[in-house]
């Protein structure tokens, strides 16, 4: 899990693009979008295809995807029940 | 010096020229295809394909084959001579061109690097050479007549409707005595893979303000106005272009303010530089693409300008799916004829209103009607918002 | 139809450093191109901070080949891709209008937002715009810009195309404010906008263009930046300079990319 979390860390900082932020600047547990990290709905969608790109998981609609990106926590939650 | 409209010219999936356009829309026929048949693209997706080739095309815009055009222009050359035709347009007096567009030449350009990724001496020029929007426009004035002022205006979804706008200052300025103003947008797997890539595609036919909405069917065409100033032309013009207003929601590269702000602002700048009250207005034709966040915002803008009397609105993006560049010129001609001839167009596919707002577009097309100011909306990426009054 | 440029910024003039001065939100710098973020960091230099773009009445933008870097990117990875697993930043930062949204953005500034892309006429329809709202009264505060990103496949094709036999490649930003009033920092006047049917020889666009025997001409000086479709933007930058340090008058001409020629005229304020 603390290998996951580690992991989802370093495609979350490459995939969007999060410059001057290290794995150590996110909190696992603190909220990524509004508050937190301060995410947007376009990294939510990148967001997504990290979850298609590295570990096989097809989310349908941006909708489903809410409680599941809450946090780093919840995001390494939701892909240890359902990877592929 | 007051701005009318004196010409119009259409062509949508609904077809070449304005009367298929109409024909189709009384007859409740939309033109969204199951998926693409001309457009090369794996995906499987509704979008409003006019179903005549490239090739085709230039057979009935009567343009040699070898000349190799983009879609886009081809779309753009033969809806804008149907507008100059209808205004009688005189070869004498200074004719200008302000169209725009968001695809360009990407038709063949999409083409072409496919074979240039592999070999960047690969990939035939010619599919590149009008690859820029200023090419499109270029052609076009070319093929069309145009012999003064021409620009090319690219703001996304709102391209049209401000062309529109930016003809109209040019006939209030005396720049030039008629301006052919609009947009043209062809298919392309770039733009409909785009939108895919953002999840705001409807894998069915788009459902414009209905609860149940699941996003917007890309579609294709070009749709131009003649202006002239109102001293200059034949008395029986279509309508007069009575407002315009061209504002920024501010809040979001794509996706709009929950309460519509931009869109607020933009019908009210309109209506006020039409000196008229909300009131005033007879029918709207909503920009209503189909996504959750557009239609929501949009309503909340009605509701917001308009209070208890919304007037009857629809989107017509449910017949033609959403144009792109073209959207604000096809809907603005669909708007002049609205109050020239007083048909009022049905929304498409609606069955059950968006619970917070309860609004319900109208679902029957009529004609014949009394349509004294009609409303036209145009909202796109970048947060531009535009909307245009006409008047009878 | 006059108007009155109170601030005038090239690109040349940002240092890398002063990106993050200049685009102080992290989230939003982060999905920009190389382009974007020169683009975007000139125009809020030209207002002087973020915190000016408030107060602006009108953002015109123009370019003519827009964001390639990003179009280029989303056409390579949805050709490669198989039209599948597409990152939807590049479309997105890929429309023309995404430097205007963006200025309008960082100063949540409603305000008229309008970009022309029309190859070499772009930054002078932009021009006449402003010209036209500050004429009927429609915009006092306007930020007018245009910006053109050269990449290794556009310099290709353009090699292909033989353009680069008699001229060189460039790329570009140049942002302008505009005020209706003369006012203390007042620049230069535009004074005169024109679009000429058909070229004109350096004597005839001084007979037809120049108030006076003092005037200087810039003819074709878009080749000094080299060959983009908003060059022209970077001779009127150069215009409004030899004002600034005393001339008189400068007519700007420019011609090229196969388009008809542009001209304009910059006085020193009275």
């Amino acid at each position: 899990m603390e290998q996951l979390i580690g992991e989802l860390k370093e495609h979350l900082i490459e995939e969007l693009n999060l410059e001057e932020i290290t794995p150590e600047d996110i909190d696992s547990e603190a909220p990524l979008f509004r508050d937190g990290l301060g995410l947007d709905s376009i990294d939510a969608l990148e967001i997504i295809l990290i979850l298609e790109k590295y570990y096989g998981i097809k989310l349908s609609n941006s909708a489903e995807a809410k409680p599941i990106f809450y946090s780093v926590k919840t995001l390494a939650e939701y892909i240890m029940k359902n990877r592929k | 010096m007051g701005v009318v409209v004196t010409g119009v010219g259409i062509v949508s999936a609904l077809g070449v020229g304005v009367q298929s356009n109409i024909v189709s829309m009384r007859e409740g026929r939309s033109g969204i295809s199951a998926h693409p048949s001309i457009l090369k693209t794996g995906n499987i997706l509704p979008v409003g394909e006019l179903r005549m080739t490239n090739d085709e095309l230039h057979r009935l815009a009567d343009i040699p084959l070898h000349k190799h055009l983009s879609r886009t222009a081809l779309l753009g050359i033969i809806a804008a001579r149907e507008a100059l035709a209808d205004a009688k347009a005189e070869p004498s007096k200074r004719i200008g061109l302000v169209s725009s567009t968001s695809v360009g030449g990407m038709d063949l350009t999409e083409g072409f690097f496919r074979e240039f990724m592999k070999d960047d001496s690969a990939g035939r020029l010619r599919d590149v050479r009008m690859h820029d929007c200023g090419a499109i426009t270029s052609a076009m004035a070319h093929y069309c007549g145009i012999n003064a002022y021409t620009t090319t205006i690219s703001t996304a979804c709102s391209s049209a409707a401000n062309a529109v706008m930016f003809g109209a200052k040019l006939i209030e300025h005396d720049v030039v005595d008629y301006v052919v103003a609009g947009g043209s947008d062809a298919l392309s797997a770039f733009t409909l893979n785009g939108f895919k890539s953002l999840m705001i595609l409807d894998r069915q036919a788009c459902r414009p303000f209905d609860r149940s909405r699941a996003g917007l069917n890309l579609g294709e065409g070009a749709g131009y106005l003649v202006l002239q100033g109102d001293k200059n032309s034949a008395p029986n013009y279509y309508c007069r272009l009575a407002g315009y207003a061209n504002r920024n929601d501010a809040h979001h590269q794509t996706a709009t303010s929950a309460g519509g702000e931009g869109a607020y602002l933009a019908m009210a700048e309109a209506l006020k530089l039409a000196n008229l009250s909300p009131r005033a207005v007879s029918y709207i034709n909503a920009h209503g693409t189909g996504t959750q966040n557009n239609d929501s915002a949009e309503s909340a803008a009605f509701i917001r300008l308009f209070g208890e009397n919304i007037p009857a609105f629809s989107s017509t993006k449910g017949f033609t799916g959403h144009t792109l560049a073209a959207a604000g010129g096809i809907e603005a001609a669909y708007s002049v004829l609205s109050v020239a001839k007083g048909f009022l167009y049905p929304n498409l596919n609606f069955s059950h209103p968006i619970e917070e707002f309860g609004l319900i577009p109208n679902s029957e097309f009529s004609e014949g009607k009394d349509i004294d100011c009609v409303l036209s909306n145009s909202f796109g990426f970048g947060g531009n918002c535009s909307s245009l009054v006409f008047v009878r | 139809m006059k108007c009155y440029i109170d601030s005038v910024v090239v690109d040349s003039r940002i240092q890398a450093d002063d990106i993050r001065e200049l685009i102080p939100d992290a989230l939003l710098r982060r999905r920009m191109s190389r382009l974007l973020r020169t683009a975007v960091a000139t125009a809020v230099s030209c207002v002087g901070g973020v915190e000016n773009i408030a107060s602006l009445d009108a953002i015109i933008t123009a370019t003519g080949w827009g964001c390639l870097t990003d179009s280029e990117r989303f056409l390579r990875n949805m050709i490669s891709e198989d039209e599948q697993l597409l990152n939807p930043t590049p479309f997105i930062q890929s429309t023309f209008n995404t430097v205007g949204g963006i200025i309008a953005l960082m100063g949540k500034n409603h305000c008229y937002n309008m970009t022309y892309v029309n190859r070499s006429h772009s930054f002078e329809d932009a021009l006449l715009d402003s010209m036209i709202r500050v004429a009927d009264g429609s915009s006092r505060n306007l930020l007018v810009g245009a910006f053109d990103e050269q990449t290794q496949s556009q310099y290709r094709i353009m090699e292909r195309m033989g353009v680069f036999r008699s001229q060189s490649p460039g790329e570009g930003s140049v942002f302008v404010r505009i005020l209706s009033e003369k006012s203390q920092s007042s620049l230069a006047q535009l004074v005169r906008l024109d679009f000429p049917g058909n070229s004109l020889n350096e004597t005839e666009v001084l007979e037809r263009y120049a108030t006076s025997s003092a005037s200087l001409l810039l003819f074709n000086s878009y080749r000094d930046k080299g060959l983009f479709p908003t060059a022209s933007a970077h001779s009127f930058a150069r215009a409004v300079e030899l004002i600034r340090r005393g001339e008189s008058e400068v007519v700007v001409y420019n011609e090229y990319l196969g388009a008809t020629p542009t001209v304009s005229v910059v006085q020193c304020v009275g």
